[in-house]
């Protein structure tokens, strides 16, 4: 069931990208980094693939899904590991520092996929075009990773996997979907494309939007910093009374 | 009267629904969409519940919300301003955050539910906190604290509940506010210990165990008794005030050393590894301290014998044993969900009896208020993939179930509507022997794939609990949701391996009959067989899931994990020979990739 007819070969982009991939990978803070970061994509978007499973009413999809499922959690997990590994090889002084983020936790999984919205043939069409990127770059991860031959086994287990993932999702893909697979391939490289831009105007955006607000931070805010300040200074710690009125409507925002 | 009360937007959203004065269902977003600890606007949620409660948008008199959005923000903002100039990237972050939609409520809850803006009604965050453990409770009369991270300023408030003559009221007195709070101290030795903050506190409590309470000396350097009995943190030694990315600062790993690493495997063999359980140890020593010292301050003050704990830290369970134990009060109630998602609930109640001024009534006392599951379909899924599949009246799956159980088997058990709050509470468990270490490390290693210190809880029957659990007075009350530690009698120990953690303590959840019918009769069944009506009583999900709602994802967690036998409703299924074999397969390469 594993030997896939599909195999994985890098496309002209990643092809082309090669030098900066180099340039990333050749630092070992930032292959830490990317390391913790598939494997937390490969956790999520397992997560997405297990909910595909739990939501299907196509049986052998649901077995498929499960065992995708399975190998993204491995994956997942391959990579931390790795990471790990080369986290602790680093002096202390050179060691990433991880933070925690205390904000609320946003995007899930597989491009935020609504998985529950899509068909069996719409997610089928999404998943092969996914692992088909994924087995493209990861060739050429693998490739640059002569120097490091664990991280390069790692890849080259993945990339099997990937072979098999790419290969039913697009067997299925015929087989629920006889009329319309390729329309259906065809919606989903579009809606890839869609949402590659969407991501980049809100990066975009994003990018303007602190500018913006950075300037105002040290433009407009001192003076309001200086008062909030001073009025810090004042409050004493310990407790606050509450007054009764404080509470006394309930349209009040504030 | 119809009330849609919501949670959201900070961690752990939810949605319930109160008609006529009593809960009629309510719900946590993350499990519904299966994203553990999900934040956003639950609209699933929202959607189940209505329809659950057979409402229209438009029937509903009132969508109350949490807590309120713009003193929120201006917490957000003064604090931001107060940090200044450090706070340079911080600002953009959070004004993007907040002002993208958070502080947008009313327009987003009328928008997405089509309800006029005036019906949407505000809590605030501790007063939903402080219904939602008193309005919840059989007591007329209770002092009342709460405690979490943060709401809008307020970290800490302290008041009375009270029915008399039908009305209620909630006075909060006082407040203790942001920066200084008892749960980001905690969250901040969680992150510390290389957890995730909001989800690894119970991590650090486990861990606890492991360690002498040896640091204590250095934790109080970070937290003072303020003359007037409330308290202030050093905000020298913490950074979560001026900055999202990290909660501590440099003098804080100056004081406490290098902080974990948190993908490295915890060694409580190594001199590191022996440091983080020290830490662990010194902030719960203290944590405990200081809230004991509260309440029984709150204690003399009230002279109340009901105590009514909300908020996260009221889940801190080792906490809520000590201050029942020590405080002087009599009874301790903590809700199932005391957290953010129950304040869903607490909006709700808040609003119905005070601002409706709706006469109280008593609720009914258990957590079942999730959707249902259907045996039926898990019978079908089962038949489809081949496994065994029986369906048997209800004794006969009891019995059969307790032989399993007796047989050393992991058992799925699905009954009923799913648990609202963040414990397993015998609707959706996984149960096992509670006797030997084996089953505790299997179910660590090959089913929950967590760390070697995790403890399990127990479950037993009320009437049973006092023969294995040395319990004071008010324990049982407490451990109804699994909301106290106590210690397992020293006889009994070594026959309660599995669930007896390494100090001697439990968890423990007393069950009546009348909470979970099926599972007390599993229990009874359980203890004909072994002589002792105790299981093991862990929550139904894997490593960084919500625990399961539904039947399939009972079923895809039950092939994915070292379960043995999975129940639901009536039906009962067993792997296929093949299916056991491949997943011990599975196992085996989790485990060799360092899963454990």
């Amino acid at each position: 069931m594993r030997s896939g007819r599909l195999y994985a070969r890098a496309s002209l982009f990643d092809r082309l990208m090669k030098p900066i991939h180099r340039w990333i990978w050749a630092d070992v803070e930032r292959r830490v980094q990317k390391l913790l970061r598939f494997s937390e994509t490969e956790i999520d978007g397992g997560r997405d693939i297990l909910r595909a499973a739990e939501l299907t009413s196509d049986p052998l999809l649901r077995r498929l899904y499960l065992e995708h499922a399975i190998d993204e959690f491995r994956h997942g997990l391959m990579f931390r590991q790795r990471a790990d590994s080369v986290m602790r090889a680093l002096t202390s002084r050179r060691r990433p520092t991880l933070q925690v983020d205390l904000s609320a936790r946003g995007g899930h999984g597989l491009d935020d996929l609504r998985i529950d919205k899509e068909s069996d043939g719409s997610l089928l069409a999404f998943l092969h075009l996914s692992e088909k990127a994924a087995a493209s770059r990861f060739t050429i991860y693998r490739d640059l990773m002569q120097r490091d031959p664990p991280t390069q086994a790692i890849f080259a287990e993945i990339l099997n996997d990937e072979r098999f993932h790419m290969s039913y999702t697009l067997t299925h893909l015929v087989r629920v979907a006889p009329e319309r697979h390729r329309r259906q391939l065809w919606r989903a490289r579009l809606s890839r494309l869609w949402k590659g831009y969407m991501r980049l105007a809100t990066g975009v955006a994003g990018a303007i939007g602190t500018l913006v607000l950075m300037i105002q931070y040290f433009v407009v805010l001192p003076p309001f910093a200086w008062l909030a300040k001073r009025a810090a200074r004042r409050e004493s710690p310990g407790w606050f009374p509450i007054s009764s009125e404080r509470n006394g409507s309930p349209r009040r925002q504030f | 009267m119809n009330l849609l009360g919501i949670s959201a937007h900070y961690h752990d959203s939810a949605a319930a629904v109160v008609i006529d004065g009593l809960p009629v269902c309510a719900v946590q977003e993350e499990r519904l969409t299966r994203h553990k600890g999900d934040a956003t606007f639950p609209l699933s949620a929202i959607d189940w519940c209505l329809e659950h409660a057979g409402l229209e948008p438009d029937a509903l008199d009132a969508v109350v919300f949490y807590e309120r959005p713009m003193l929120k923000f201006d917490r957000i903002l003064t604090c931001t301003l107060r940090a200044f100039p450090y706070s340079w990237r911080t600002f953009p972050k959070a004004m993007k955050n907040t002002l993208g939609e958070k502080v947008w409520m009313r327009g987003i809850i009328s928008s997405q539910l089509g309800v006029p803006g005036p019906k949407v009604l505000f809590t605030e965050h501790h007063q939903s906190h402080a219904a939602a453990t008193f309005l919840t409770a059989p007591t007329n009369h209770a002092a009342i604290l709460t405690a979490d991270g943060v709401g809008e300023w307020a970290t800490l408030s302290v008041g009375r509940g009270e029915h008399a003559n039908g009305h209620t009221k909630i006075n909060l007195l006082r407040e203790i506010r942001f920066p200084h709070s008892l749960g980001m101290l905690y969250s901040t030795f969680t992150a510390y210990l290389g957890f995730k903050v909001n989800e690894g506190e119970y991590r650090v409590m486990g861990l606890a165990s492991y360690g002498r309470a040896s640091m204590t000396d250095k934790v109080r350097k970070l937290i003072r008794r303020t003359p007037d009995g409330a308290f202030s943190l050093n905000l020298d030694y913490f950074e979560y005030h001026t900055t999202s990315r990290r909660s501590y600062s440099k003098r804080f790993i100056d004081l406490f050393g290098p902080p974990r690493n948190p993908y490295a495997p915890i060694d409580l063999k190594t001199a590191d590894g022996a440091r983080f359980a020290d830490c662990a140890a010194s902030i719960q020593q203290v944590l405990g301290d200081t809230l004991v010292e509260m309440t029984r301050t709150l204690h003399q003050e009230t002279a109340l014998p009901d105590l009514c704990l909300g908020g996260g830290v009221a889940l801190n369970g080792v906490a809520n044993a000590r201050i029942l134990a020590e405080s002087g009060f009599e009874r301790v109630f903590v809700p199932p969900a005391p957290g953010d998602a129950g304040c869903a609930l607490g909006a709700a109640l808040y609003a119905d009896r005070i601002y409706f001024c709706n006469p109280h009534r008593d609720l009914p006392d258990h957590p079942f208020w999730g959707p249902s599951v259907d045996g039926s379909d898990l019978a079908r899924l089962a038949r489809e993939d081949g496994h065994q599949v029986d369906q048997l009246d209800d004794g006969l799956l009891i019995d059969q179930i307790a032989d399993d159980l007796a047989a050393g088997r992991i058992v799925g058990w699905m009954d009923g509507a799913l648990e609202f709050g963040p414990r397993a509470l015998g609707h959706r468990s996984i149960l096992a022997a509670p006797h030997t270490i084996e089953t505790r490390d299997q179910l660590n290693r090959e089913i929950k794939f967590r760390e070697e210190f995790r403890p399990f809880a127990p479950v037993v029957p009320f009437e049973a609990a006092d023969k294995y659990f040395q319990l004071t007075q008010g324990a049982m009350r407490l451990s109804r949701f699994m909301s106290g530690v106590f210690p397992v009698r020293p006889e009994w120990r070594s026959r309660l391996q599995a669930v007896t953690h390494i100090d001697g303590t439990a968890r423990l959840q007393s069950l009546e009959r009348a909470m979970a019918p099926r599972l007390y009769s599993l229990l009874e069944a359980y203890g004909r067989r072994t002589g002792i009506p105790v299981l093991l009583n862990t929550s139904f999900n894997l490593a960084g899931e919500p625990i399961v709602n539904r039947v399939a994802e009972g079923y895809s967690t039950f092939l994915r994990s070292g379960i043995d036998v999975l129940v639901a409703g009536q039906t009962r299924v067993t792997k296929r020979a093949a299916e056991q074999r491949k997943e011990d397969a599975c196992l085996r390469s989790v485990a060799k990739s360092g899963a454990g």
